[in-house]
């Protein structure tokens, strides 16, 4: 069995950096061989949590980690900021709710493009978990 | 910063974007496109994408909002060669990120401007647009 | 009292605990399990690796249940957390064997020839000492082994479990076969119950032979689907939307009226999509769409 990759941390500050974690994100999940449709699901969370850190707390960080073993093959992320959190995290879920007039897919879309989703959102910590994995 | 050449073919033009954009890249691509649709007067616009591999909701945004000026601007418009995968995760996302006309190719793209070009008043009346 | 003896330190120097003893013995109770599992010929387990690896195999798993139960304190029984070394391995060996449904149990089967070698051999410790109780190591050791057994049992039914899914997914691609009717148009007709994770399937397969064929037009006949629900009328219109960006038009074909009052509720746009009631109408519109008809020929011999 290939040995796991060792996790990435990555710092969240400027639109550059966007492009950095989707594409890290991509890349791991190619290399572990995921399909086109998970690699290109898991890119676009990416890229889409990683903005929403930017527009709403400035700056933060994004970890990839291979979390492989010999049956399953395993892809967490978490995307954490110190912003000012989110004050209804059910409405944020909700179909068809963003607070920034309109842009951005918000977090149910995102939702949908991974495996699992976790979030916790309070003044000074807003923590994301995405995970896809796939049967090798 | 990247610049993405944009290509004329008489009142025709072409963009192809072959890389990863920055949102700040987006943003010049998009004020760089309105402004030469307006310079030209061009007829139509071809924007290719086919490889891109990831279209945010912002990009695709900025596709969208590029398609409508350039409508305001009197020109017709088509995106070209959105990956099924790419294509599939925009949907997953919201149904309505992108709203303008979509063909496989280039090639097929070209044809369909060709062909409403063709069919639009201005051009039948006054036969402008073939130079 | 002997339980007080056991505890003694002054004490412990003169006993052999039974991890100890069975360390001593160590190369020839493996000899003896190898004698056991391999076939006298050389020629190995069927369905394993060479005799050689499994000989490997078979010494790793001996040392880590020995080392497991040397290190632990004597009235406890060793940890067994998913990430133990001889977890590892065991799950390693489930994986190896889990794909042939004869080889199994196998693992089980290797254990359990390892447990009775091991209580064979506790006759013949010697204690050096009457204090130290013979029965409750030895009741320890089966209980460890019992342990042991039950996760690799649990490994071996979650990785079958895997399997199956993923059978299930291969029968769902050849479920769902994308036919290419003409030049440019695509057939898809859809039979039977379609749950979400088939509608997933579906749609990628779909949009990777639009791309692929170029196709202008594809036909999704939904006569052979029961029942459209919520998800994967969802779904449905989720390829069209999908399709519509790539260049590709879908016609729709076959929906029973509860079909449609479904699609109405869930919004469908009837501005990107053709309806026709019957698979000859949409193969029809198809064939209008890419300029294409179908005319009879003219043969004299039926005016």
């Amino acid at each position: 069995m290939n040995e796991r990759r060792p996790s990435v941390r990555l710092a969240i500050g400027n639109s550059s950096d966007i492009v950095t974690a989707r594409q890290a994100a991509r890349e791991l999940s190619a290399h572990l061989g995921f399909g086109k449709a998970h690699q290109t699901r898991l890119a676009t969370a990416v890229s889409e949590l990683t903005r929403n850190v930017i527009q709403y707390a400035g700056a933060g960080s994004c970890l990839i980690e291979d979390l492989s073993d010999p049956g399953e093959r395993m892809i967490r992320i978490t995307i954490e900021d110190h912003g000012p959190g989110i004050p209804d995290l059910t409405l944020a879920l909700q179909d068809g709710f963003s607070t920034s007039g309109g842009l951005g897919a918000g977090l149910p879309g995102v939702r949908r493009l991974v495996d699992s989703f976790h979030i916790s959102s309070n003044p000074g910590l807003t923590r994301i978990v995405i995970a896809i994995r796939k049967p090798v | 910063m990247k610049k993405i050449p944009i290509l004329r073919l008489g009142r025709i033009l072409l963009v192809s974007i072959q890389e990863d954009l920055t949102d700040n890249e987006a943003m010049q691509f998009q004020s760089d496109l309105v402004n030469k649709v307006a310079e030209i007067e061009a007829l139509g616009v071809a924007v290719d994408i086919t490889a891109l591999d990831v279209v945010d909701s912002y990009m695709a945004r900025v596709i969208n909002d590029t398609a409508s000026m350039v409508r305001l601007l009197g020109a017709e418009v088509v995106i070209c060669g959105i990956q099924p995968y790419v294509a599939m995760t925009l949907i997953e996302m919201g149904r309505d990120l992108i709203g303008a006309d979509c063909a496989f190719n280039l090639d097929q793209g070209l044809e369909m401007l060709r062909e409403r070009i063709a069919h639009r008043g201005d051009i039948r009346f006054t036969g402008d647009g073939d130079e | 009292m002997p339980r007080i003896g056991i505890r003694d330190p002054t004490r412990m120097p003169m006993t052999v605990s039974l991890s100890q003893h069975l360390q001593t013995h160590r190369d020839e109770i493996l000899a003896e399990w190898f004698a056991k599992w391999l076939p006298a010929d050389n020629s190995g387990q069927p369905g394993w690796a060479s005799p050689a690896q499994t000989r490997h195999i078979m010494q790793t798993l001996f040392d880590q249940i020995l080392s497991a139960l040397t290190t632990a304190p004597p009235d406890q029984l060793p940890d067994l957390d998913e990430q133990a070394p001889l977890c590892v391995h065991l799950r390693h060996l489930a994986a190896e064997q889990a794909r042939n449904p004869e080889q199994a149990t196998d693992p089980l089967r290797l254990l359990f020839s390892l447990r009775q070698l091991l209580l064979r051999h506790v006759t013949a410790w010697d204690r050096k000492s009457e204090t130290l109780s013979m029965a409750e190591p030895m009741l320890r050791l089966d209980r460890y082994f019992d342990r042991i057994a039950l996760f690799a049992f649990n490994s071996i039914l979650s990785l079958r479990d895997r399997h199956i899914s993923e059978q299930n997914l291969s029968l769902m691609e050849l479920s769902t076969p994308v036919l290419r009717l003409w030049h440019q148009i695509l057939l898809l007709p859809l039979v039977g119950i379609i749950d979400t994770g088939r509608a997933r399937q579906i749609a990628d397969h779909l949009l990777e032979a639009i791309a692929r064929h170029e196709a202008r037009v594809t036909v999704i006949d939904l006569t052979g689907v029961p029942i459209i629900d919520t998800s994967v009328a969802q779904h449905i219109m989720k390829t069209i939307d999908a399709a519509r960006l790539l260049g590709s038009r879908v016609v729709l074909t076959g929906i029973s009226p509860e079909g449609a009052q479904t699609l109405t509720k869930l919004g469908i746009r009837f501005g990107d999509v053709i309806c026709r009631a019957s698979l000859r109408a949409g193969i029809a519109e198809a064939l209008m769409i890419t300029g294409k008809r179908i005319t009879a020929m003219e043969d004299p011999a039926h005016p």
